[in-house]
């Protein structure tokens, strides 16, 4: 607890860790900047960034908060897909105001998701990872059922979601910028974030400190139900169709995310505005790395991972620095 | 003898099997095609694989925490092994060898992070399993590739072959059957009778005590890292094998069912705690599962949902029952304090 009332009294508005990767986005943005400037820094190129980056963003920033709490949530990726095919499905139905009744179904799908998640999680004592792992089965499962292992399609009801842009900034992108920094907000300044990060460090500390450590964690897993929920419904307006297994791959990115955003694994530690600046980092690298063809898409994967590593190694290293400093 | 039965009856295993017998004679009561000759063979035959990735996962839960990344260990030593195979012309044992040797390394990568530097072996094993993919994908542009002919020539021997007689459906087993059975009984003996093997359920247990009784920790937790990427090679050679074709698609996505099954059959994720008996019955389990439901007349569109569920439930129940063994000990704590 030292820790963090130290880096409260610090004046500078971001921890170190963000400052860090602020750092790096702007050590990327000249490189690539200067490196191929013609063909990168446009607009378009920016908007398309911006537009990509918002689905796994929002599963990265519910990823985060499962974290802190001291848990993982593997399953975010499906319940987008179920949610995103429970609108489609409902889109597809076509009743009078039925737009707004499935975008209200993919929020409440995600919703009941993450709270299933929770209460496996909290009152059933199953490890988090076990109990998402199981869900993601189940979700998936039910996505299939549901889709009759098919391509759900819809005829371009909620498109504007994805295509409009407000002063350039295409919606997507704000909807993950409003989704940060609430988020950043509710748990720096809410009892719940507070609640969250003693839970994530000691959950037998925050039972005695007379938390409901159970409300809370089944709060966590609601809010990154909720978050992939949005997310659905941004890739279902974006691909205009849905389908159970799309994006399976996201569920690495978004542990990766969360890992460079500086989200301690264990739990207890790490601020939700590093995983924006993570989020937005690694798809610059992404887009700049397209702009070469004669690197494969594979060669991501191999960065990914790499950087993981390194990333943790880090990040030990400098707190061990910081450790020694203190001494 | 009262007590043994007691202490079976305890036992996870004894659960998944009770659960195993009752879904094996529902499905033989629904269809009549469970116990046949060629059904049975077919499961022992699809559950090879997984059941030797379900070693790697139970060495990992029972040592340090999970591993998730010996799928694509598995493409890569397999591919690379293939690949060299091909090009030398190599005979079956350099193949393996070479498929061993890829994976060992690995592996090295794995125990070092996770030993050096005390990572959460979960994310670890993401990474290098990411790794993994960008090399086999992105370095070598891995494709559907063929067998060096020698190991093509053994792919093809099968042990044991069974004909159904009323349905005229035959199934065969392959060689590969074998290297799993050698496989788990050199783990049974390793685990049971050797030191090594004591301490890496000593390390899961509690690693001071472990330290302190004089095992060395992180050469243990290390060496079952490399021992994995081993193992994991050897899966996906047996995995190529038995496709007949090396095809690189198809390994990755296999971890979490596995895992799954070596939590069914009673291994604890926090370690310590885990056997080959019950790695054996939950991957028997949800093979049966998986391979069965048409048998059992739900549509193919619900196999997800019934894995999912029989995750859920048999986790839950396990980790009930482990909440429940150690209730007693928090009561008599307090009473001291």
């Amino acid at each position: 607890m030292d820790k963090t009332i130290g880096q409260k009294k610090k004046t500078l508005p971001f921890d170190e860790n963000v400052r860090r990767l602020m750092i790096i986005l702007v050590v990327l943005l000249i490189v690539t900047g200067v490196t191929k400037s013609a063909s990168f820094v446009n607009l378009s190129n920016f908007q398309s960034i911006g537009k990509q980056l918002t689905e796994y963003g929002l599963m990265s920033l519910g990823m985060g908060i499962c974290m802190i709490s001291g848990g993982i949530d593997l399953s975010t990726v499906y319940v987008a897909n179920l949610s995103g095919i429970c609108a489609g499905l409902i889109f597809q139905m076509n009743l009078p105001g039925n737009v707004a009744v499935g975008c209200l179904a993919a929020l409440c799908v995600g919703l009941l998701c993450g709270a299933f998640n929770g209460v496996l999680i909290s009152y059933f004592h199953i490890p988090p990872m076990l109990a998402t792992l199981g869900s993601y089965e189940l979700f998936m499962g039910i996505s299939v059922v549901l889709s009759g292992g098919s391509t759900v399609s819809t005829q371009g009801q909620i498109e504007l979601l994805s295509s409009l842009t407000l002063l350039n900034i295409p919606l997507p992108f704000l909807i993950f910028i409003i989704c940060t920094v609430a988020l950043v907000c509710l748990m720096g300044k809410t009892k719940f974030g507070t609640r969250t990060y003693l839970a994530g460090t000691s959950e037998k500390a925050a039972r005695f400190a007379g938390i409901h450590v159970n409300t809370t964690v089944i709060k966590c897993y609601m809010l990154s139900g909720l978050l992939a929920g949005i997310a659905g419904l941004i890739s279902l307006s974006r691909l205009n169709s849905a389908k159970a297994d799309f994006g399976t791959s996201y569920t690495m990115q978004t542990i990766l995310v969360a890992v460079l955003g500086g989200i301690n694994p264990n739990g207890g530690a790490g601020r939700l505005s590093g995983i924006a600046f993570a989020v937005v980092i690694l798809q610059l690298l992404s887009s700049y790395l397209n702009q070469f063809p004669t690197i494969s898409n594979y060669y991501r994967d191999l960065i990914w991972g790499a950087a993981l590593l390194l990333v943790l190694v880090f990040n030990v290293k400098i707190s061990q620095k910081s450790g020694k400093k203190k001494d | 003898m009262d007590k043994k039965i007691k202490k079976v009856v305890k036992q996870t295993e004894f659960y998944i099997l009770c659960i195993i017998i009752v879904f094996a004679v529902i499905i033989q009561i629904r269809s009549g095609q469970f116990f046949t000759s060629n059904n049975l063979m077919d499961l022992v035959r699809s559950m090879i694989v997984p059941g030797i990735y379900a070693l790697c996962a139970l060495l990992s839960f029972v040592s340090t925490g999970a591993d998730v990344s010996f799928p694509l260990i598995a493409a890569l030593s397999a591919y690379i092994a293939v690949l060299a195979g091909n090009t030398w012309s190599l005979g079956v044992v350099p193949v393996f060898l070479i498929a061993v040797i890829t994976g060992c390394l690995i592996g090295c990568i794995n125990g070092f992070f996770i030993v050096r530097y005390r990572f959460n072996s979960l994310i670890v094993t993401l990474g290098t399993s990411s790794i993994c993919s960008g090399i086999l994908f992105g370095a070598f542009e891995a494709g559907r590739t063929e067998l060096p002919e020698k190991l093509y020539a053994l792919s093809k021997v099968n042990i044991a072959t069974v004909k159904n007689e009323s349905s005229g459906l035959g199934s065969a087993l392959p060689g590969t059957f074998i290297i799993m059975i050698v496989l788990y009984a050199a783990a049974y003996f390793i685990l049971n009778y050797t030191m090594v093997g004591r301490s890496v359920y000593a390390l899961g247990g509690d690693e001071i005590s472990a330290e302190r009784a004089g095992i060395n920790v992180k050469k243990v937790r290390f060496g079952v890292y490399v021992v994995n990427g081993g193992i994991a090679a050897i899966a996906g050679l047996c995995y190529a094998m038995m496709s007949y074709f090396y095809m690189p698609n198809e390994y990755a996505g296999a971890e979490m069912l596995v895992i799954a099954a070596v939590i069914l059959g009673g291994t604890r994720m926090s370690g310590g705690i885990g056997t080959l008996k019950g790695c054996l019955l939950g991957t028997f389990l949800l093979t049966m599962v998986s391979n069965s439901l048409i048998l059992f007349g739900i549509s193919v569109y619900w196999e997800k949902v019934v894995v999912g569920a029989i995750i859920i439930i048999g986790t839950a129940i396990s980790a009930m029952q482990a909440q429940r063994a150690s209730n007693p000990f928090a009561v008599r704590r307090k009473k001291e304090a």
